[in-house]
């Protein structure tokens, strides 16, 4: 029944990339829909790219098993919206055509930052994609009993990914997009209301029943993070992060104007925040209903918490409700991972193309066609890469990959995007010191981290540290020094650059300042060409 | 690859709504986001300082850790709405500042 269900979300997901394709015309259509996403749509897309599985199985797993800890992500992958509201949204909408690269190439007028930009851009994609990967192949292979291993489970995705975005492009990507996140709010209704049926519609005694299964602990702060520090550090990442993410910052290209820009992510925190509030209701039934024992039997990470506590909920396991609820959720995550890649391919392929082969290889001289060739080849590639990367990481914990994702999103593209906008004598070595310093903070603090390094006991042959050491770095996330150090290296460039010469520097500043509050010079004609 | 340039030309110095403009924009967004960090982050230093004050619990088994959760969301919904009506005003001076 799984199959039947996951086939048929395949099927009417493929189907819409083949009518999207029909409309795929040139690479602005590729890239960004042509820019003609209405509001309303780019809204509950942008939900549809956020709550990825690290949401839905990830976040409802980590309550189930550390209770009120686990809530905290939740908590932070949506205030981390006002960041984006407040700040980046509209003035990159009005700033940008295709890419951040775009924004910032206006602003510094020079072309070494649009490599950087989409260096950036790749590597963020990248790590988010292998998480994504990595998940979906454990989901398939998980629920076909091990019969699809999931060395087979992560190319068939990686496939499917690729046809949807090679064929129907951002315009395919989007409905996929809209499609999912509709399936997944019912889905999580449904079960929120059923939980609630189940508790005499209280969250109190859902909260009584988890303390009675697991002690007073399970309800307050602490089970997972016994380091404060390590928990502010993560509340960084998530809530900075989150600005800096390339394929929510796409996202803002494909409609008209800064207004639709804002009303995108208002829709989007509506959204996003009923779906997290309701992670409370799902990861405490998971406890109370399923139980520690069967979920972490399951998988060990938590990550079939959702799947298993829907089976409860319709029934339990052997009942015909049952085995449809554990069905029906599955085929929703699976559809859920499928979208969130396809996003991130697109962001991958459209930075590589636009700004690396048209905007240093070309010097911005290739032709439309040219580019949405080379785009679709792009995609075929990353979409490779991504397998086999997926392939190769398949036995790592892929919640630290996302978090890493995070990580660096919030050191290298954040400070240099405030810095833009905000300082006037902000310059081109400042955006490159600021990228490539985030960056390497970041891997270097993560690869002494906890989540590489560890000496585990002998007997455990599953999970190993790659590097068997104390580690050097005591957190798990690197947010409370990388993110800091992001916004040094920046400046600590731009007084470097600022010795160079660096005519009409503020001028541009004063340039880009009226665009970006005004939206003058970019009225809905912004995706057109230049 | 170039960028195209402003085509309304440079921002016009003199030009009072724009001046009004950025310097409300400038300020309101420094405000808004100064106060949604600090009441953020008062969740997960609590969270981490004291475990005690956030296990309390506040309606029959709700914990004052849930209420404070659940109070980040409302929080979030409200700033997002303050923001979307102050933004309007944002319209106008961008309107008049173009003129």
């Amino acid at each position: 029944m799984t199959f039947l269900l996951a086939a048929l979300i395949v099927a009417i997901t493929l189907g819409i990339t083949f009518w999207a394709s029909k409309r795929n015309t040139s690479a602005s259509d590729f890239y960004v829909a042509g820019g003609r996403i209405s509001a309303t749509q780019n809204g509950i897309a942008i939900a549809g790219d956020y709550m990825s599985a690290a949401s839905f199985l990830g976040i409802t797993g980590l309550i189930a098993l550390n209770g009120y800890d686990g809530f905290m992500y939740s908590v932070g992958w949506f205030i981390a919206y006002l960041t984006v509201l407040f700040i980046v949204a509209e003035p990159l909408r009005n700033l940008g055509k295709y890419t951040l690269a775009d924004m910032l190439v206006y602003r510094l007028r020079d072309p070494r930052v649009r490599t950087y930009a989409a260096i950036s851009t790749i590597v963020v994609s990248a790590f988010y994609m292998i998480a994504q990967v990595v998940g979906a192949g454990s989901l398939i292979s998980l629920l076909s009993g091990g019969v699809l291993k999931a060395s087979v489970a992560i190319p068939l995705v990686g496939v499917l990914m690729i046809i949807y975005v090679v064929v129907g492009g951002m315009l395919a990507t989007t409905w996929v997009q809209i499609v999912k996140a509709a399936l997944l709010m019912f889905a999580t209704v449904v079960m929120t209301v059923l939980i609630l049926n189940r508790f005499g519609w209280s969250f109190s005694n859902l909260l009584g029943a988890a303390e009675a299964k697991n002690g007073a602990d399970f309800l307050g702060a602490g089970l997972k993070y016994k380091n404060p520090i390590d928990l502010i550090s993560l509340s960084l990442a998530l809530v900075l992060g989150t600005a800096g993410l390339p394929h929510i910052l796409m996202r803002f290209y494909t409609v008209p104007t800064a207004q639709d820009a804002r009303k995108s992510v208002v829709w989007a925190m509506v959204l996003i925040g009923a779906f997290y509030v309701m992670t409370a209701f799902m990861g405490n039934a998971a406890n109370v209903l399923v139980g520690k024992g069967a979920i972490t039997e399951a998988n060990a990470a938590g990550n079939m918490a959702a799947p298993l506590l829907a089976q409860a909920l319709f029934g339990g396991a052997g009942t015909l409700g049952g085995e449809f609820g554990l069905a029906f959720v599955t085929a929703v995550a699976f559809a859920t991972i499928l979208a969130v890649v396809a996003g991130l391919t697109i962001a991958a392929s459209t930075s590589f193309t636009h700004d690396i082969y048209n905007g240093v290889i070309k010097h911005g001289q290739a032709g439309e066609a040219e580019q949405f060739r080379v785009a679709r080849l792009a995609t075929v590639a990353v979409g490779i890469i991504a397998i086999l990367l997926g392939l190769l990481a398949q036995s790592q914990n892929v919640a630290f990959l996302v978090a890493l994702a995070f990580a660096i999103a919030a050191s290298a593209n954040l400070p240099v995007i405030l810095f833009t906008l905000f300082w006037r004598r902000f310059n081109a070595t400042g955006a490159i010191w600021g990228i490539v310093g985030g960056i390497l903070t970041c891997l270097a603090l993560i690869a002494v981290s906890p989540n590489i390094m560890g000496i585990d006991p002998p007997e455990k042959t599953t999970g190993r540290h790659p590097i068997q050491a104390a580690p050097l770095f005591g957190l798990e996330n690197p947010g409370i020094i990388s993110i800091p150090a992001g916004f040094l290296f920046a400046a600590l460039g731009t007084m470097v650059g600022a010795s160079r010469r660096n005519e009409g520097a503020e001028q541009a500043f004063e340039e880009m300042q009226f665009r970006a509050y005004t939206g003058a010079g970019t009225d809905g004609t912004v995706a057109a060409h230049d | 690859m170039t960028v195209s340039r402003v085509q309304s030309g440079s921002p016009p110095r003199g030009n009072a709504a724009y001046q009004q403009l950025v310097a409300e924009r400038n300020r309101f967004t420094l405000i808004m986001s100064v106060t949604f960090l600090v009441l953020y982050f008062l969740l997960p230093i609590m969270a981490g300082y004291n475990k005690p004050l956030m296990a309390t619990k506040v309606f029959g088994n709700v914990t004052f850790g849930y209420v404070f959760a659940f109070a980040e969301f409302a929080m979030g919904w409200i700033m997002a709405a303050i923001y979307v009506v102050r933004a309007r005003q944002f319209d106008r001076l961008a309107r008049e500042a173009q003129l």
